[in-house]
């Protein structure tokens, strides 16, 4: 667990040393062991205990039958909490004080019970088998609970990643901003309605299935963006000015749905919208060094220092998370500008980045 | 009997829309002012003073909670915006009034009628639970950057007036007017962004907006003089200028 240097507790054979809490315990064994793993324990256990007692009790067996079921009993316990808490205290402790039980179980034989040397040899055997494999259950135990519980956070992740993506596609208020317009339109006959019926109606179609893929084509997210920018063009009029520049052979890229969708619509509702003058928004997409440079710009109302919004941050954390799955760490995102300076977006995509993926 | 109003909306076809509507549902309402964003609004209802506002919240320049928080309950106002904005819950919860767009006229019936009835009334009740709901929701909404420094042109020099320097802002027919004290030195220098676009870029703590064309720095004002029943004027340190107190500022001077 140190990193690259030596876990000594392990090499030492200390039980691990992270404990779990209670919660963390519920979230990763939700449910008791198994009645098969319970059973199959349990005639180990008695096996041994039968095994050991024909073999080494000869006329002591009694008294070496009850310790040795004394003991398996114990150890079947132990191995039950560590089962369901890798750190169990009780058993913490009696695993520390092994050694010292083992002796004292082996001097009990030997001293006030009388036994023989191989009877008493046989219990101290039993007792080191029995830590033994309470060590080996708290070791194995409590990495299972680990790699459960980063199993569950990155389930989590990803439903949570799927919830956002699916609230950032909906966007309520541009629909219904864009339909009050269409609406407006079709009641008073202007030749505008239909166009932005066509817009919008192209915008939907393009991004309801977006999100159901991977990746997608850089040419089918730019198709999504100038239908999005169209309609946001005719809502807002001479307010917004929209510069497009994609190289031809862009067009082939593999990228995230949404990606470029996201950042546009950021610039238009932060750039764009909190505007007193009439801003351009510009989308570019070019060869840069061994790679693709994507670029979303506006010149207009700009980062703003202590943003108390909640969207912006969203999106471009969100596109972040995006990139970062989709490219490992290969691919970069970096935001530029400043109050009243606009706001640049530029995303560099590598190579081969994430083909692997 | 006439009711004057105000709306504004950024966006071209809401506003036309919410118009037809409004002739339509509230005939008897004259809209004095179209206003195509939040600084136009605030602007327009100092010169109009109407009774009732309709105002988008979205809008550039000042949000139509930020306008509304400014009026302080001196008009009636009701929020007309898109479904998915942050503020309705807040809305709900505290009893405002909105009407959510596209606008319907049976939804925005209900609105004029709820506005007539507290128009009947005078004592506006719940102003004050208003108020503070305004108040929470501005303070939460990204705020315009403040400005540091004005870049005014004297001449063929660009003269950098740091606001803090600024004794008063005053429109003039096409310009604004910018007094300053800098290093003891008074001066004046006119700049065309307009006073209402300045307001929405100074820290409102120390630049007091008193009339719809003068905005003070509070730190060089001595006193506010009552002229009359309803005339206020300022008096400055060191400066000759009276500066005019409309009304709807004069609950800013008061004595503590």
């Amino acid at each position: 667990m140190s990193g690259s240097g030596v876990d000594w507790r392990l090499l030492l054979m200390l039980p691990p040393k992270r404990r779990f809490e209670a919660e963390e315990l519920a979230r990763a064994i939700p449910e008791p062991p198994s009645r098969e793993l319970s059973l199959a324990v349990a005639l180990n256990i008695a096996f041994m205990v039968v095994g050991f007692t024909l073999a080494f009790g000869r006329q002591h067996w009694p008294v070496l039958l009850v310790l040795l079921l004394a003991l398996g009993a114990g150890t079947a316990w132990g191995l039950h909490a560590v089962w369901r808490d890798p750190g169990n205290r009780v058993v913490r402790t009696v695993y520390y004080l092994g050694p010292l039980l083992c002796g004292v179980v082996a001097g009990l034989g030997v001293g006030p019970l009388a036994l023989p040397r191989d009877t008493a040899l046989a219990l101290l055997v039993a007792s080191l088998a029995s830590v033994l494999c309470l060590w080996f259950a708290m070791v194995y135990r409590h990495r299972y609970v680990l790699m459960r519980l980063a199993e569950l956070d990155e389930r989590d992740r990803a439903v949570e990643m799927a919830r956002r993506l699916a609230a950032a596609q909906i966007q309520p208020h541009f629909l219904f901003n864009s339909l009050a317009t269409l609406q407006h339109w079709v009641a008073e006959k202007d030749d505008r309605a239909l166009p932005m019926l066509e817009a919008l109606n192209g915008y939907l179609r393009a991004t309801l299935p977006l999100f159901d893929r991977a990746r997608l084509p850089l040419s089918d997210e730019v198709a999504a963006v100038r239908r999005y920018l169209q309609v946001m063009q005719m809502r807002l009029g001479e307010r917004l000015l929209v510069e497009v520049d994609i190289d031809e052979a862009a067009l082939r890229l593999e990228i995230p749905p949404g990606l470029l969708l996201t950042l546009t619509e950021n610039a238009v509702e932060h750039g764009v919208a909190p505007s007193l003058r009439p801003v351009t928004v510009q989308i570019r997409a070019r060869r840069e060094g061994p790679g693709w440079l994507l670029q979303v710009a506006d010149d207009g109302a700009g980062l703003l220092p202590a943003d108390g919004g909640v969207a912006p941050g969203l999106g471009l954390a969100n596109t972040r998370l995006r990139l970062l799955q989709a490219f490992g760490e290969a691919a970069s995102l970096s935001l530029d500008g400043g109050p009243g300076w606009g706001c640049t977006v530029r995303i560099l995509i590598p190579d081969h980045a994430g083909t692997h993926a | 009997m006439i009711t004057t109003g105000l709306i504004a909306d950024d966006e071209e076809a809401p506003r036309a829309q919410l118009l037809a509507a409004l002739s339509r549902v509230w005939p008897e309402l004259r809209v004095d002012a179209v206003c195509t964003h939040g600084v136009d609004a605030w602007d327009a209802f100092l010169e109009f003073d109407p009774q009732v506002c309709f105002l988008d919240i979205r809008m550039p320049g000042m949000s139509g909670i930020e306008v509304a928080r400014r009026i302080q309950g001196r008009s009636q106002v009701v929020f007309v915006t898109a479904h998915g904005d942050h503020a309705l819950a807040a809305f709900d919860a505290g009893a405002v009034d909105y009407v959510l767009k596209p606008v319907d006229d049976a939804r925005l019936g209900q609105a004029v009628e709820r506005v007539r009835l507290r128009l009947q009334q005078p004592a506006g009740p719940a102003t004050g639970e208003l108020q503070q709901l305004l108040e929470q929701l501005a303070a939460q909404a990204r705020r315009p950057p403040q400005l540091e420094v004005i870049q005014a042109g004297v001449g063929r020099e660009v003269r950098l007036i740091r606001v803090e320097d600024v004794i008063f802002f005053e429109s003039d027919a096409r310009y604004t007017r910018v007094v300053h004290r800098s290093d003891g030195q008074d001066g004046e220098a006119l700049i065309r962004t307009p006073l209402k676009e300045l307001l929405t870029q100074l820290d409102p703590q120390r630049f007091w907006q008193v009339h719809r064309s003068v905005i003070v720095a509070q730190r060089h004002v001595a006193s506010a003089v009552r002229v009359d029943d309803g005339n206020m004027h300022l008096v400055l340190r060191g400066r000759p200028e009276r500066l005019p107190v409309s009304r709807h500022f004069q609950g800013l001077f008061r004595p503590q």
